[in-house]
């Protein structure tokens, strides 16, 4: 089956993009292994779609090389690349059947009629469609048809899948079982690939690594778990999940830890070392937060003061949104257990001190 | 499905395109009866129904002559149309060239430029570079005019077309020149046949660039009819611009044939 050969790893080294007076991609150099599946993830605009063209070769780049195994492809023209994608819309052709769509590289590549019926065959089993063979792509779900382009890009034998907003056409229960499936075909082949989404979830759910852009450069490379509980600055504790920020000056250090104290008032430790920084912002995820009732005036050892704004039930839990002396917001996850609310205790207008543990805070660049 | 018509608008849907049959077929329908009249000059209401201007005109030497000068003059401008047509297009919507702006205005200019004028200008120009072959000048003027027809509907058409379908061809390892042949031609095919439409009977119906570059020799159909009608106003005359519809009639049929009038025009 496809993919059995060797993995390819892919290499950006400089990548550049200027249209006019526009840099949509600034010089981004990054190393995909072999077989790993890497998230390009960032607002719109943020150059992750130019960059993912130019690694297909539809963009040609302004500066800089893309390397597939060792090798600098940056001009060679798409159509020699190897390389299977998959768009947003499908771009399944309209007026060819699903057999027609899948054999059509196959076709390209020069291969007997005989040798391509097994592989088509078998490619649309793979993704769970041998009985739609015949059909034309119109008749299909999109679901259906993206796992017929899926189909058409693997059965090349790509040396690189890369996946445009691959799902965000499909509704949210599809497209989650649609994240499972394509991810389990691309480990089991072990195909290189490259993922461009907005969708922060699809990016934690499907990648190996996550590659934050912003303005064209990359913000932050990492594992899913170190982007998200290490976050390196404002921008990307902000773009993926939910944080809160807090600012602070270094009061003391003992012990590996910094303390803080809070503009908004109180103080927290940070595990973290002296490296000279006086003012620092805090993030501090929701769901590390505890809340316990304040007295009027009374200021918590360790934590921030609060007041309760508005108390809002979620189900799995409740987010309890609250009000910092320095007017900043500030937001709590508590979990729910069944039969009783986290937030029934606190209502608008209580004062409150938050707490978390130490290892919750992270230091975060002020940008 | 869209909604029906209903209230105001409807009705002057309705009444527009009443207008239109009347003040299109009707007059049709007029010239048709009369080249079955009986009498020997046009006038309406025909008298009797007699197939005799028929039989006269069929075997008539100078109408087969200028009806297949028409018939070949239109052919060959369709298809000069289509040559040069469809590969200016592509390049100016597919590719970046500098000035595509403008190209594109120029070669549409015909649309806008007075036909009779346009003709003239031809005439003194070829007269200037002593081209004296008549049927090379006509080919020449109207594959001018009909050449703008073939250039808008591959554009509007090749616009219709999801880029994403010929970047999917090329990454699945297409030449740039099998994507077109393997998945835009087949997309366009509508467009191009409607443009080959358009230029056939705008070329088989033209009066003004013909009045200009046509000689004795080589007289196109409806130069030959406008000479005719000078000299006698009988129903032959009614009978000639029958066959003129007849062509326009089987034009289009072919084309429904072809590729269905609704994709075609909906370009």
């Amino acid at each position: 089956m496809a993919g059995s050969g060797t993995a390819t790893d892919l290499a950006l080294s400089g990548l550049t993009k200027v249209y006019g007076t526009n840099t949509a991609v600034a010089g981004v150099t990054l190393r995909i292994g072999a077989g790993e599946m890497v998230a390009l993830l960032g607002p719109s605009g943020c150059g992750k779609t130019t960059t993912l063209r130019m690694i297909a070769g539809l963009v040609e780049p302004t500066e800089g090389d893309v390397l597939i195994g060792g090798f600098r492809v940056t001009r060679i023209p798409v159509h020699r690349r190897n390389i299977g994608m998959l768009f947003q819309n499908y771009a399944l052709f309209p007026h060819m059947s699903v057999a027609e769509n899948v054999a059509f590289g196959l076709q390209m590549r020069g291969l007997a009629k005989a040798e391509i019926r097994p592989k088509v065959e078998a490619a649309l089993s793979l993704v769970r469609l041998g009985d739609y063979a015949d059909r034309l792509p119109s008749a299909l779900s999109g679901g259906q048809q993206q796992r017929v382009a899926l189909a058409r890009a693997i059965v090349i034998e790509p040396n690189l899948l890369l996946l445009d907003e691959p799902l965000g056409a499909l509704d949210r229960n599809l497209r989650e079982n649609m994240q499972v499936e394509i991810r389990q075909i691309q480990k089991r082949l072990g195909i290189t690939a490259v993922l461009v989404t907005h969708d922060q979830e699809e990016a934690l759910t499907m990648a190996d690594r996550v590659v934050i852009m912003r303005g064209g450069k990359l913000e932050q490379v990492g594992t899913p778990e170190q982007i998200y509980s290490r976050p390196a600055s404002r921008f990307v504790a902000s773009f993926i999940g939910t944080s809160n920020f807090l600012r602070g000056n270094v009061a003391g250090y003992g012990g590996g830890m910094l303390r803080v104290s809070l503009a908004a008032g109180g103080q927290v430790l940070v595990p973290w070392p002296d490296d000279g920084r006086r003012e620092v912002l805090i993030s501090v995820r929701p769901e590390a937060v505890a809340l316990a009732p304040l007295a009027e005036g009374a200021m918590p050892e360790i934590g921030v003061p609060a007041t309760v704004q508005q108390v809002v039930y979620r189900g799995q839990t409740t987010h309890v949104h609250m009000q910092l002396a320095d007017g900043e917001p500030f937001v709590a996850f508590l979990p729910n257990r069944v039969g009783e609310s986290a937030g029934q205790s606190f209502a608008a207008g209580d004062k409150v001190s938050a707490s978390w543990s130490p290892q919750s805070n992270w230091l975060v660049s002020d940008a | 499905m869209a909604a029906r018509l209903s209230g105001g608008g409807g009705a002057l849907t309705y009444f527009l395109a009443a207008a239109g049959l009347i003040f299109i077929v009707s007059p049709l329908v007029v010239v048709v009866a009369l080249s079955f009249s009986e009498a020997s000059i046009a006038t309406y209401p025909p008298v009797g129904f007699t197939t005799a201007w028929y039989q006269r005109v069929i075997v008539d030497d100078e109408f087969r002559q200028a009806f297949l000068t028409s018939v070949t003059l239109a052919l060959a401008s369709t298809v000069a149309s289509f040559v040069l047509g469809l590969p200016a297009a592509y390049a100016l919507n597919r590719w970046e060239v500098p000035g595509a702006r403008t190209i594109e205005t120029i070669l549409l200019s015909p649309f806008i430029l007075p036909i009779l004028i346009t003709g003239l200008a031809l005439l003194q120009f070829m007269a200037l570079l002593r081209m004296r072959d008549a049927l090379t000048n006509l080919f020449i003027g109207h594959v001018l005019i009909t050449l703008p027809y073939l250039v808008r509907t591959v554009t509007a058409s090749l616009k219709q077309v999801d880029r994403s379908l010929e970047e999917a061809a090329l990454t699945l390892g297409a030449s740039p020149w099998r994507v077109f042949w393997r998945v835009t031609a087949p997309q366009i095919t509508p467009g191009i046949a409607a443009g080959c439409l358009f230029a056939f009977m705008v070329s088989f119906d033209d009066f003004p660039i013909s009045f200009w570059l046509s000689n004795a020799e080589n007289m196109p159909l409806p130069i030959y009819l406008q000479n005719s009608m000078t000299k006698v106003f009988d129903p032959s005359i009614a009978t000639m611009s029958s066959f003129t519809i007849m062509t326009g009639i089987l034009a289009v049929i072919g084309l429904e044939k072809l590729v269905g009038l609704r994709r075609a025009m909906s370009v």
